[in-house]
């Protein structure tokens, strides 16, 4: 599946893009909501590392408005749920990711991203 | 007769003869593949169970992702991404452990990455796949480059020449071994009675290592019309120490330097841990930032 968790990792890595690769932009993306364990010390662990503003922008493009704009200073338990819905329970099943600088096209079909180039296309 | 493992030669250029004897294969065998790999190894198990809570990494080269579902004992604490060459072997990754886990369909040499984005990285039983020593030291930066700068750990495991007793197996002794390891043919018996067979395994062993699991029984007990299939897949076997020497060539690659902590260099990476397990060489690694 392609979660926004993972959304938040990936990168295009096509030859010569290596700024503003970053974050892909979903398109015609068909969406599905699972519930997953909650595991508030799981998120808040993982927090300092997300890249804030590409999640709430990729959440909101999901039509999710539940995270602030500005990563918040205090961290409750309200919170931490709303995050981790975002993270890890949005699943994507079809559509595809767009780099906003070459414009590569990654597509997802079954719930998996195809992330493979050409080799003469890698960096 | 078990078929045995072959000397081979790299008579392509990689790419294409990786995809015919690794990926190809890879993709064909997925479902009887996946019922015969379920254990992990302990050193496997004890790298991820000492992993801190909140932790985020890659299995680059997952399989049917079966270190997915690790810990068992906290699987919620970290989460691991799958990433594999095989679209077969990733729908059954995508449910590993009865979990929907997130998997990408990639390369082991692409880096589909934010730089640094991971905590840490593993990669089992899958260099040994990449058919020259450039790409094998290309598949380990990857990884290098994948962790955090500060504090990423990864851990790499391939097949040995050195091969446990248990294992039986015979490794030619003709193949060029001027770069260090051996270039084989390992071959995989799918018998066209799997089905029956799912979930037999030999002695209980976990395995990482490549095994022909079903040959004799198979063997012996099908008809020529049930004859089973035969698919070779390429592996390079290490040679003792060749896998900590492809991690140094790496990392100063990188401009990394290769050792504990020094406050004389920016960055470094130390390699804690190399060592043997049951016909497989590992090597666990740290990366560090001196300021
Ligand atoms: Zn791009």
């Amino acid at each position: 599946m392609v979660r926004l968790i993972t959304h938040n990792l990936l990168a295009c890595h096509a030859k010569g893009c290596t700024s503003n690769n970053f974050p892909l932009k979903l398109q015609d993306v068909a969406i599905e909501v699972r519930e997953a364990e909650f595991n508030p010390d799981f998120v808040r662990g993982f927090l300092p590392r997300l890249e804030w503003k590409a999640l709430v922008q990729a959440a909101r493009e999901l039509g999710d408005t539940s995270l602030p704009e500005e990563m918040p200073e205090m961290v409750d338990d309200g919170f931490l749920k709303n995050l981790h819905h975002v993270l890890l329970e949005i699943h994507i099943d079809e559509g595809a990711m767009i780099c906003p600088n070459c414009g590569h096209t990654y597509p997802i079909s079954n719930g998996i991203p195809n992330m493979l180039l050409a080799e003469h296309e890698i960096g | 007769m078990a078929p045995q493992v072959t000397a081979t030669v790299v008579d392509d250029d990689p790419q294409s003869y990786e995809s015919k004897h690794v990926h190809a294969v890879y993709d064909e065998i997925a479902p009887h593949f996946s019922s015969t790999r379920y254990k992990p190894w302990p050193i496997i198990s004890q790298f991820i169970s000492s992993l801190p809570v909140g932790w985020v990494g890659l299995d680059s080269g997952t399989g049917n992702g079966k270190y997915l579902p690790l810990p068992l004992e906290r699987p919620t604490d970290i989460w691991t991404i799958g990433l594999d060459r095989s679209r077969n072997l990733l729908t059954i990754a995508q449910n590993a452990g009865n979990v929907t886990r997130d998997v990408v369909w990639g390369d082991a040499l692409g880096q589909s990455w934010r730089e640094g984005a991971f905590d840490y990285a593993i990669s089992i039983a899958t260099v040994h796949h990449l058919s020259t020593p450039e790409r094998r030291k290309l598949a380990i930066q990857r990884l290098i480059t994948a962790v955090s700068p500060s504090r990423g750990r990864i851990l790499v495991y391939v097949w040995a020449i050195e091969q446990d007793e248990q294992s039986k197996r015979t490794i030619p002794q003709v193949a060029d071994q001027s770069n260090g390891g051996e270039d084989v043919f390992v071959p995989w018996v799918l018998s066209k009675n799997v089905q029956g067979k799912q979930n037999q395994n030999r002695n209980g062993k976990p395995d990482t290592a490549p095994q022909d699991t079903n040959v004799q029984e198979d063997g012996s007990t099908t008809d020529r019309a049930d004859a089973p299939r035969i698919y070779n897949r390429y592996y390079h076997m290490f040679a003792r120490g060749e896998l900590a020497e492809l991690v140094e060539g790496a990392a100063s690659m990188l401009g990394l330097h290769v050792g504990p902590l020094s406050p004389e260099a920016p960055l470094g990476i130390e390699i804690v841990q190399d060592g043997w397990e049951r016909s497989n060489y590992y090597v666990e690694l740290r990366r560090w930032k001196s300021s």
